[in-house]
């Protein structure tokens, strides 16, 4: 059922770190036969890695690929790519060991870091969750990664956090997006993203969910509106009295009751995005219908195809992304109608 | 302070001597004269028969000024146990003290040293002292400091010693002694007051301490080495002030890996909930001292001997984070702590302390933590010394040695009164001991209450400050180190 076929809806995940980008060669960590440790650390002479795929950085590096996938993130928030580098370069030092500690503390999060699971297609049977109830944690899970068109394997690894136990708190956060949108029910669109993002720093403290925040100045006013109404103190709030996301063993509790899990953790369900956003967009489209009517009424007298051109430009600027949205709602509808009679 | 000999003053003034032969005659014929219920007149009565209080007796009996007095040292405990202690090679006590430099040098002077068992002496020249949050280190070594440039410099820091062994040892000096303190032991301070005047001698500012066996003895002067409840201070109303730290240190007696390839050093390492440290014993011994909580303390009693011993190691590698965690593990620590080493970074030795492999049997012991300060060390008749003036967090290893220090200072100041014909119970003859001991001690006392604050904080701005000024002091900016060192070297 999953349908990677369509790159504009694999790509509508936009804040999700899927890195779709080929792999960065690992050259510069194999290419030290590590000569001598005397050598100091420099570009032409990096440390063994610490761990297989861990590239060491020093620091003008380090901020260096912090403040490019900044930017570049904040430019084009559907490089899912520098968003996970972002994420990375900027959760050394103290915030990822401070997270990590905050899994150490908790009996399933040292679990948790002492099996390392990893999240991917093998360990988790993807056929298996599709055939659970609709309200289970891993069926919900499972209609995210179908109506995305992706399986869990696409999440990049982990490369520039030095201790190797850091680097697998961050590549579970990374591989646990999906159950946090399931747990939270907000929807993939950029404002959900941005949600989320936000839940997630009051969460985890990690800096990147934090900068994306500042990805509300990128949408339109009046999500920008509703996130700082309405979503962001949801997030803040919730983010910050639940209980560790990282300290869930989400492969254990794929038949557990979404519901029920939020009252375990101590997440309350925020407005349905998604239902707003449908009303609102209807609200609009009766409006707008009416609107380009008068418009094509009252203007007779310029040329039909001066008018056309202008309709297409505006509709090309300021509803493309909306089409696509209600494209892919429209799909996922879709599926989880199929996925709930089944 | 001027560290002369304690074989003081006698030659200046023989008339010392005189005057205090007098008093003895006095205190003999008083005793001649009258019937038991009145006391025995002595010149020092010491109550305490522990580190401080025999190492006091011992001191007076070797100094030439104050050897003819007539003393006595009473002593709740039996100290024919210390007396006959018969050690063997393969255990060591778990109450062991540190001996600073300056300690046995008055320990040698006052001939106490040639009877201390060298073979179950350890000292150490070295010292790795860390914090449990960011690693920030100190490595106190003198060797490294000078760099071998001075010849002819005692680089030890500190002897260690179990306390049993040095009781034993001033005990037998006490036995070579031309007069021997009368020692009466198993024997319990049941009242002190004062006297009362009869037609022979008017003793109404004396103090007479009753024994639990009915026994009364007058004191021309009562030194209460009588640890931190001290009956004479209370006698004396003298108040004491400070505070429980709700800690307790935990003390135990480990075998230890084969240490030999590495110089022997004592390491500390400073958590939020306490300092732990491990210090060296001979072979492959080395002994415990963790400060922390209670409840904690508790925990590590209750822990199987191997669960314990990995504990311990893991105190000395894990992070914070992770040695909590540990606290609440009622077993299963080896398998935890296994994991947890395996993908943490750690140190080698001999930055960190080689493994210890097993715990002796019964040696593991705790006792609650304080600090406390006399607010006088003196009044009429009557002295304080060790803990019964100043209590002290362990983590220094400094409390015996302070005790030391004021006994050093105690014997000076009885022998100046003697020779310049002062009665020496008067507090004009006590006055220079507690002007000498009391601000050291205070600054002692503060300094390491205030480590033990600094370093409870787990986060928070403090904590860089002081990974900062651990970094000035280990490069030995403005000679921190070296006055640090210098400092600790003596009491």
């Amino acid at each position: 059922m999953a349908a990677p076929t369509s790159t504009s809806l694999a790509r509508a995940c936009t804040h999700c770190l899927r890195s779709r980008a080929p792999q960065l060669s690992r050259q510069s960590s194999q290419h030290l036969p590590s000569i001598s440790n005397n050598r100091t650390f420099s570009v032409l002479h990096r440390p063994p890695p610490n761990y297989p795929g861990h590239v060491p950085l020093k620091l003008p590096e380090r901020l260096f690929l912090a403040a490019g996938s900044a930017i570049m993130s904040f430019l084009d928030p559907r490089r899912g790519d520098l968003i996970a580098l972002l994420g990375e370069t900027t959760a050394q030092p103290y915030f990822i060991y401070r997270l990590r500690d905050t899994m150490l503390k908790h009996p399933t999060g040292r679990r948790i870091l002492r099996d390392r699971p990893r999240i991917t297609s093998q360990s988790l049977s993807l056929p298996y969750l599709r055939s659970l109830p609709s309200n289970t944690i891993g069926a919900t899970y499972v209609s995210w990664l179908d109506r995305e068109g992706v399986s869990p394997d696409t999440r990049s690894e982990v490369r520039y956090i030095d201790d190797a136990e850091c680097a697998y708190v961050m590549q579970r956060y990374r591989e646990c997006h999906d159950f946090y949108h399931a747990i939270t029910g907000l929807p993939i669109v950029r404002e959900g993203e941005i949600a989320l993002k936000v839940f997630e720093y009051a969460n985890t403290g990690l800096p990147m969910t934090g900068l994306s925040a500042f990805s509300t100045f990128t949408v339109k006013k009046e999500e920008r509106d509703r996130l700082l109404s309405v979503y962001f103190p949801w997030a803040i709030r919730n983010g910050w009295k639940a209980e560790s996301l990282l300290n869930v063993y989400w492969e254990e509790v794929l038949e557990t009751d979404v519901q029920e899990m939020r009252d375990r953790l101590g997440i309350e369900v925020p407005p349905d995005l998604r239902k707003t956003r449908a009303e609102i967009r209807r609200k609009k489209r009766e409006e707008r219908g009416g609107k380009v009517k008068t418009v094509t009424a009252s203007a007779p007298a310029a040329t039909a195809s001066d008018t056309t051109v202008e309709t297409a430009r505006v509709e090309t600027e300021a509803e493309r992304e909306e089409r696509e949205q209600l494209e892919i709602e429209r799909k996922a509808m879709e599926i989880l109608e199929q996925a709930d009679k089944m | 302070m001027q560290r002369s000999l304690l074989h003081l003053p006698i030659k200046r003034s023989a008339w010392a001597i005189r005057t205090s032969n007098v008093a003895r005659i006095a205190a003999v014929r008083s005793f001649a004269s009258e019937a038991s219920p009145n006391p025995e007149i002595y010149d020092i009565v010491v109550v305490g028969g522990g580190p401080v209080g025999l190492t006091l007796a011992a001191s007076l009996g070797a100094a030439r000024a104050t050897s003819h007095l007539k003393i006595a040292l009473i002593e709740g405990m039996n100290l024919a146990s210390i007396r006959d202690w018969n050690p063997t090679p393969d255990y060591f006590a778990n109450r062991i003290v540190s001996l600073i430099p300056s300690t046995v040098k008055l320990l040698k002077e006052t001939g106490v040293w040639k009877h201390i068992k060298q073979e179950r002496v350890q000292s150490y020249d070295g010292m790795q002292v860390w914090d449990g949050m960011t690693d920030a280190r100190v490595e106190f070594d003198w060797n490294k400091l000078l760099g071998g440039r001075e010849e002819g410099i005692d680089t030890t820091i500190a002897h260690m010693v179990e306390n049993i062994h040095l009781s034993h040892g001033l005990l037998q000096r006490l036995e070579e002694l031309a007069v021997k303190p009368t020692m009466i032991d198993k024997t319990k301070v049941e009242k002190i007051e004062y006297g009362q005047m009869t037609e022979d001698v008017d003793m109404r500012d004396w103090p007479i301490v009753t024994l639990s066996n009915g026994q009364k003895l007058g004191a021309r002067l009562l030194i209460g080495a009588d640890g931190g409840n001290s009956p004479v201070r209370t006698f004396a109303g003298i108040e004491s002030r400070g505070w429980d730290y709700d800690r307790h240190s935990m003390v135990a007696t480990f075998k230890i890996e084969d240490d030999s390839a590495f110089p022997k050093f004592a390491y500390q390492r400073f958590l939020p909930s306490g300092p732990v440290a491990i210090l060296p014993l001979p072979g492959n011994f080395a002994n415990l001292a963790w400060s922390t909580t209670p409840e904690k303390v508790a925990h590590l009693k209750s822990l199987a001997p191997e669960d314990f011993v990995a504990m311990v190691n893991a105190a000395f590698r894990l992070s914070y984070t992770d040695i909590d965690y540990l606290h609440n593990l009622k077993s299963g620590v080896v398998e935890e702590t296994k994991w947890r080493e395996s993908v943490t970074k750690y140190p080698d030795p001999p930055t960190i302390p080689v493994r210890i492999t097993e715990v002796l049997e019964g040696t593991r012991a705790s006792f609650p933590l304080k600090m406390k300060h006399a607010d006088r060390y003196i009044g009429e008749r009557i002295a304080l010394v060790g803990d019964a003036a100043h209590t002290i967090h362990p983590m220094a290893g400094q409390g015996l040695n302070a005790g030391v220090g004021d006994v050093y200072s105690l014997v000076k100041s009885i022998a100046d009164g003697i020779s310049h014909g002062q009665d020496i119970g008067s507090s004009f003859t006590l006055e220079p001991y507690q002007s000498e001991r009391y601000l050291p001690n205070n600054a002692l006392l503060g300094f390491v209450d205030k480590l033990h604050t600094l370093y409870g904080f787990e986060s928070g701005p403090l904590v860089p400050l002081r990974s900062m000024g651990v970094e000035i002091i280990n490069r030995d900016w403005f000679g921190l180190k070296r006055f640090l060192m210098s400092q600790a070297a003596k009491s």
